[in-house]
């Protein structure tokens, strides 16, 4: 397992009127985050809000090329970003327990927090397709490069970890300093993890090394 | 933190407790316990609270020091509003380390505050001014700054200074001011009817009297010779002979004292310090060794002189006055009504620890109380719990608990 601290290249936010960051995604032009009774869309150039869309966001968001999934409560909700409609919705795995949101090749990847669980899930009808188990918390979890990523973060301890999808081992650990959080994670598909930071209402911009081979 | 525990929370701090239950009501790990149990906290039900958040803490792992800490001063915090005094603060002075240790700043003081609470509660006046000057005010939010000063202010006022407990009064309205919560604004505001209010009786040689806080700093401050029956000393300025631990002393200091410039006959002493119906030798050899003690101890401040029929009392400068400060009214019953006067529900045992004194002692005044009509009691045994009557008609002052709003999970 290769092992590093984790690059911090950026802190984006506090935002006005979001004390905290739940969910992390990238439409490939803006970050969005779930803030608890909204979701939020801000420019990674500039640092600054851009928007803000009326839903409910109380953990993972996720984008599909075309929509938003943002978990709320203990459902899915599939919302159109530029109307900010709900346009269908599906329970979700962990039944409220729910963290982090990714989407990867036609299904969505849910992590369960305190199960220490990544559940695969059918983004249709809610079923749960699969479950890897992990030995930490689960926050955010993200695709990037074929690869999966999840955010872990129990007490003051917080890493971000390239997991084997099929057996759940740890392959890779970038470890945030001390006190840092991880809430959300997603890869700008290049060379950047966005990481939530929870109640610090940062979003923040993590250097990711490309493998070699 | 997951899903239903970010909208739970969210719904808790919007002041829907009931919302923030609906959503983890069937949900038994620690951070849904912890908000259950602060959702209860606000809907009154403190027993349950303290029980829930105890499971919470219990639950939180090995990695988790911060959120388990913050479940034992929430839990800790419930237990003072319930006057639950019994339990030592020494879990919450381990918890608040904890915070520090983890930079939990806002926590770790509100930690502190609780502490402060406990010790005025339980009448260590001076620990609680040490232990509230670690807290640093700025940098608090207004609602902590403001119950950070009436603390101070509850200090200033055990303390019988007048001029302190103005002044953190009004720092105290200041920043229940920024903080906008009304509760806190009405506590305050009634915090300064205090310094109207009579609070003591004086005798002088003119005859006792009521006086009001600023009255009685100005006895302390004066040259007079004060027989201070608040804190059983005798004291002249800087020079305070402490008689708390001999009752009969101060008591004989006492009556000597309400009698200046007279002196007092031999039975009247004997009859008042040890409550001799008819007094016998041993009695007066009692009494006589006594005298000398007491002569020894305010050999500075005064002489204890023999007359004709009797003792009396001369400053050692003829030109002193001599007062007696007592409470506004005395007695054992009196001092447990003012404590129950905050309104909260006490149990004997508590009562007793507030006061320093036996629970035999705090029966018998409940009793009185309660034979008045004054107090009222709920339960039985051990959950036994006491009120005061709201016919009573006594003015407290207690600094208000603000259940907490800063979840023990984050």
């Amino acid at each position: 397992m290769k092992r590093q601290t984790a690059e911090i290249v950026r802190e984006y936010g506090p935002f006005e009127g979001s004390p905290k960051v739940h969910g992390v995604t990238f439409d490939g032009e803006r970050v969005w985050f779930a803030a608890g009774d909204k979701v939020t869309a801000f420019d990674p150039q500039t640092g600054r809000e851009e928007r803000s869309i009326g839903v409910p966001g109380s953990a993972g968001t996720a984008f599909d090329g075309r929509h938003l999934y943002q978990i709320a409560e203990d459902r899915i909700h599939k919302i159109d970003p530029k109307t900010g409609n709900v346009l269908s919705s599906i329970p979700a795995p962990g039944g409220g327990g729910d963290s982090g949101l990714a989407w990867a090749e036609g299904t969505l990847w849910v992590g369960e927090y305190r199960a220490r669980k990544i559940h695969r899930v059918d983004p249709e009808t809610g079923k749960v397709l699969r479950t890897i188990t992990s030995d930490r918390f689960v926050t955010g979890v993200t695709w990037v490069d074929h690869d999966l990523w999840h955010g872990t973060w129990e007490g003051d301890e917080s890493d971000i970890r390239r997991i084997d999808p099929e057996t759940g081992e740890v392959l890779e650990r970038l470890d945030m300093p001390q006190g840092t959080g991880v809430s959300g994670l997603e890869s700008n598909g290049a060379d950047m993890f966005y990481a939530g930071g929870g109640a610090a209402g940062k979003v923040r911009a993590i250097k990711r090394r490309r493998q070699n081979g | 933190m997951d899903s239903l525990i970010t909208a739970a929370a969210l719904a808790l701090s919007a002041g829907d407790a009931l919302g923030a239950l609906q959503r983890v009501a069937l949900r038994d790990d620690p951070p849904a316990l912890a908000l259950r149990g602060i959702a209860m906290a606000q809907l009154g039900e403190l027993a349950r609270a303290k029980e829930l958040l105890r499971k919470a803490a219990r639950g939180f792992g090995p990695r988790e020091a911060v959120a388990r800490a913050r479940c034992v001063v929430a839990e800790a915090e419930i237990a003072l509003a319930s006057r639950d005094l019994v339990r030592s603060p020494a879990t919450l002075r381990e918890a608040r380390a904890t915070l520090e240790a983890h930079g939990d700043r806002i926590n770790a003081a509100h930690a502190r505050q609780l502490e402060v609470r406990w010790l005025l509660l339980t009448g260590h006046v001076d620990e609680a001014a040490r232990a509230l000057e670690a807290i640093a005010p700025p940098g608090l939010p207004p609602a902590m700054g403001a119950v950070h000063e009436l603390l101070a202010a509850d200090i200033a006022m055990r303390r019988l200074r007048a001029k302190d407990l103005r002044a953190a009064l009004e720092r105290a309205r200041t920043a229940a001011t920024r903080a906008r919560i009304p509760s806190l604004l009405a506590e305050t505001e009634k915090a300064f009817r205090i310094l109207d209010q009579p609070v003591a009786r004086l005798f002088t040689r003119r005859g006792p009297r009521v006086a009001s806080f600023a009255e009685v700093e100005a006895v302390l401050a004066s040259k007079a010779l004060v027989i201070d029956a608040w804190r059983h000393a005798v004291r002249q300025g800087r020079t305070v002979v402490e008689l708390a631990r001999r009752p009969v002393l101060f008591g004989i200091a006492r009556a000597l004292a309400e009698a200046w410039p007279d002196d007092v006959a031999r039975e009247d002493l004997l009859s008042r310090v040890f409550g001799a119906k008819r007094p016998n030798e041993s009695h007066r050899v009692r009494l006589r060794v006594e005298m000398g003690r007491l002569r020894r101890l305010l050999a500075e401040l005064a002489e204890v002189r023999a007359t004709a029929r009797g003792f009396g009392l001369s400053p050692q400068q003829p030109t002193r006055e001599v007062v007696v400060l007592a409470r506004d009214t005395d007695g054992d019953d009196t001092v447990v009504l003012a404590l129950l006067s905050d309104g909260e529900s006490w149990s004997t045992s508590s009562l007793a620890l507030a006061l320093g004194t036996s629970q035999r002692t705090v029966q018998r005044a409940l009793g009185t109380l309660a034979a008045a009509g004054k107090v009222q009691s709920l339960g039985s045994a051990r959950a036994r719990r006491w009120t005061a009557s709201p016919l009573a008609g006594i003015a407290g002052f207690t600094p208000p608990l603000l259940l907490p709003v800063r979840l023990p999970i984050d």
